[in-house]
């Protein structure tokens, strides 16, 4: 007889399983399943629960972009999924993303930063709601700068004050680097946007211009006069490994840092600081990176993701994020969330990344790259980067080099 | 009898069928596919495409990357053919000695090929680093230098001495007598050991060279260098497989035919030459095969290299197939071009082999 009663429930719960509408979710694997899964699971599903739609989130486990593009052309990608800023504009033109502003009203829109919203933006489409963002700032490990009796990096430091810090750091410090110099147009743009330098000029072109030169010829001296090392030849590929293995004294990295000196160095004693100024200009300069939430063209429950898509990025979700220190909201309000303020070196990271993107960050720009790929565009100047600083050729040389590959690519 | 005969085939088509909707699926199926595409302006996200003709063909050879991803092909082909070919050979005739312990050495020298590619390529990207292993040992023993050199000199020394007194009183020993010889290591250690000790000879200061390995655009013999370190790491990892095959071949080799060449007084070498080689050439037809159509069709290494090098200095044509079709819009119709160029290519090498005379009977 318990038996019976068993397989009815079973049954009965099968029934109201299928009468629920499932909306699928697609992004990064890695940590974003456990922190996507468990948002979902708090926050997202009991606010559809009125609505009998549940959000299921499939993290996606190695090269992203690959499985999603794989997917969206064999008609199998998710209904709502993760649209990285930097590969964004290729697939927006595409037609396989669904424009939002049919299910969003224009203030409803209008809560999110307007610049996070512009980036994924086009021909005046709105192809996804920002999910969080990034930016850029400098992290200084704050024994090492005692230990050479240097002042610590701040937000008053230029170029030069700036670098004359990590020459004396790297000097004074046996084994530590000032910074890990990498050739990479993901942490060199940001000095570049400084000058006034654009990635397009006005007819769309890409000119390596004086002013370009002059953020060049000072990133890449970094590693000539002492103030950094090549982070390759230290064994790492990026800013922030060598800082936690406490080998550079300062990293350029985005708020992603902070989990992974959590994890790394969880006592070291960190701050953090604004990118320093152009001296000539007085700006500083800094990218977004962001992902946004973007809905398939090809979705069947485009209404029920619509709504899932809202409470994924509703006031309560980011507020869940936030006060789990993973990610900065992408609703402009929350920049005054006091959470912000609490002390702690982590807060503080949070807190100096989320003024990059205001008017305190200066020229600060979208991490893509008009219509192309992010990834083709910046080869050159990441080759130039690298060929300069590992000192096979003159700035000339590189700077010629790579104009001639951009002529090529941008037409 | 009809009847059993057409059973027979039903059971032969039977056991064949996993193996014939495999090949279906994923070889005939995928490539006549791609030979569609190619002719076409598909792309991965785009949503519909028009037949271009042979216009991704010629924008193909119009592409330096694709020149490069050609060359890069080519030239690890011939490179790594050639080394892997010889060196597993060599090692195949030293591991075919009788020796006491030889299965030991025989696993030991198996193991590269039992790891798994990503495993090796990670630990190669941290071996070739600039402060990695291989420049660490070159300066490491570029330190101890002088200590070494007059340990080989105390030895050779000690050694010609021996031989002079033995062959002085009139008896006949080889140069590389192995009992001499452990004397004369003995007197090579202790001596070396006290020139060490008296401060006579002295490990210098470590240099380390500052040659990069892997984020280096220069070329040697007209390869770049980073395509060099997948070189020395590919070869590294198939040898043992290929080693294998030899070591089989070697096996089957009758031990009657070298024993008649030794009657007839052939040295080790000559009956290396004429009795070895000529009678592995069908194996050695398979090896070199395997290795002509395994370094052009080579993926994982380049991929799993990633950022670590500069793409154009490592690009194959298996990368840039794929790297078409994962950047930008997806680029499946010049991918295809790319992919149906690299068939025709394997192809068109190994009946070139063929017609070459490296053929697959034994003389």
């Amino acid at each position: 007889m318990k038996r019976w009663w068993v397989a009815g429930l079973a049954v009965a719960a099968l029934g109201v399983a299928s009468a629920q509408t499932v909306v699928r979710l697609q992004g990064f694997g890695g940590n974003d399943t456990a922190i996507i899964s468990s948002l979902v699971r708090e926050v997202v599903n009991p606010a559809l629960q009125k609505d009998n739609i549940r959000a299921e989130y499939q993290g996606v486990e190695g090269d992203y972009r690959a499985a999603l593009l794989n997917a969206l052309s064999a008609g199998t990608a998710a209904d709502l999924f993760y649209v990285d800023i930097f590969w964004s504009e290729p697939l927006f033109a595409s037609g396989r993303v669904e424009p939002l502003n049919r299910y969003f009203t224009q203030q409803e829109l209008a809560v999110f930063n307007r610049n996070l919203l512009n980036a994924f933006t086009l021909r005046g489409n709105v192809y996804g709601l920002p999910k969080d963002f990034n930016t850029l700032a400098v992290q200084f490990n704050k024994d090492l700068f005692d230990e050479a009796k240097v002042p610590y990096p701040n937000q008053t430091d230029t170029w030069d004050t700036f670098k004359d810090k990590l020459k004396r750091v790297q000097a004074a410090v046996k084994d530590v680097a000032g910074l890990c110099v990498v050739a990479d147009h993901a942490r060199f743009g940001a000095f570049a946007y400084a000058t006034g330098w654009r990635p397009f000029n006005a007819q769309g072109r890409t000119v390596l211009d004086a002013n370009f030169r002059r953020a060049f010829e000072w990133y890449t001296s970094l590693v000539k006069d002492g103030a950094g090392k090549y982070a390759q030849d230290l064994g790492e590929g990026w800013t922030g490994g060598c800082f936690g293995a406490e080998r550079a004294a300062v990293a350029i990295e985005g708020a992603w840092i902070g989990g992974f000196l959590r994890d790394k160095a969880p006592n070291m004693r960190y701050g953090t600081t604004l990118i320093p100024l152009d001296p000539v200009t007085k700006q500083r300069g800094n990218f977004i990176f962001t992902v946004s939430w973007s809905m398939n063209a090809a979705s069947r429950n485009k209404e029920a993701a619509a709504k899932v898509l809202r409470a994924l990025t509703s006031p309560e979700a980011q507020n869940w994020i936030l006060s789990r220190g993973l990610a900065l909201p992408s609703r402009s309000a929350l920049a005054n969330s006091p959470i912000f303020q609490r002390p702690g070196k982590e807060n503080e990271l949070n807190r100096v990344v989320f003024q990059g993107s205001t008017s305190v960050g200066g020229a600060v720009l979208p991490f893509k790259f008009g219509s192309l790929d992010g990834g083709d565009w910046m080869r050159p100047i990441n080759e130039a980067l690298l060929a300069v600083i590992t000192g096979k050729k003159s700035v000339d040389q590189a700077l010629a080099d790579a104009q001639a590959e951009l002529n090529r690519l941008v037409r | 009898m009809r009847r059993s005969q057409r059973t027979e085939a039903l059971y032969a088509l039977l056991f064949l069928a996993p193996f014939l909707i495999h090949l279906g699926v994923f070889f005939v199926f995928a490539f006549v596919r791609t030979l569609g595409f190619s002719f076409t302006d598909k792309t991965l996200i785009g949503q519909s495409y028009q037949v271009v003709g042979l216009a991704n063909f010629v924008q193909l050879f119009q592409d330096p990357r694709f020149i490069a991803a050609l060359t890069h092909s080519i030239s690890f082909m011939l490179v790594v053919t050639t080394l892997q070919t010889f060196l597993a050979l060599s090692m195949a005739a030293i591991l075919n000695q009788r020796l006491k312990g030889i299965t030991f050495f025989r696993t030991v020298y198996y193991i590269p090929s039992v790891l798994s590619s990503a495993a090796v390529t990670v630990i190669a990207i941290w071996f070739f680093q600039k402060t990695g292993f291989l420049n660490t040992f070159i300066g490491w023993v570029g330190s101890v230098a002088p200590v070494l050199l007059a340990f080989l000199a105390i030895f050779a020394l000690a050694q010609a001495l021996q031989v002079g007194w033995e062959r002085m009183r009139g008896l006949p020993v080889a140069l590389t007598d192995p009992a001499l010889a452990a004397i004369s290591l003995a007197v090579g250690l202790a001596l070396t050991w006290t020139l060490v000790a008296l401060g006579v000879v002295g490990p210098r200061e470590a240099r380390p060279p500052e040659f990069t390995w892997l984020t280096n655009s220069d070329r040697f013999l007209g390869i770049p260098i980073p395509l060099w370190s997948i070189i020395m790491l590919n070869t590294f990892t198939t040898i043992p497989t290929l080693m294998l095959i030899f070591l089989a071949g070697l096996q089957d080799i009758p031990k009657s035919i070298y024993e008649a060449a030794a009657i007839d007084g052939a040295s080790p070498l000559q009956q290396f030459f004429s009795v070895t080689v000529p009678m592995l050439r069908p194996v050695t037809f398979l090896v070199i095969t395997l290795s002509l159509i395994g370094t052009l069709q080579m993926f994982d290494q380049v991929a799993l290299m990633g950022d670590a090098a500069p793409l154009d200095s490592v690009i194959v044509l298996a990368y840039y197939v794929f790297n078409n079709v994962f950047s930008g819009e997806g680029r499946v119709g010049l991918a295809s071009a790319a992919a149906i160029v690299l068939a025709l290519l394997t192809f068109a090498i190994v009946l070139l082999q063929r017609a070459l005379g490296i053929s697959e009977k034994a003389h």
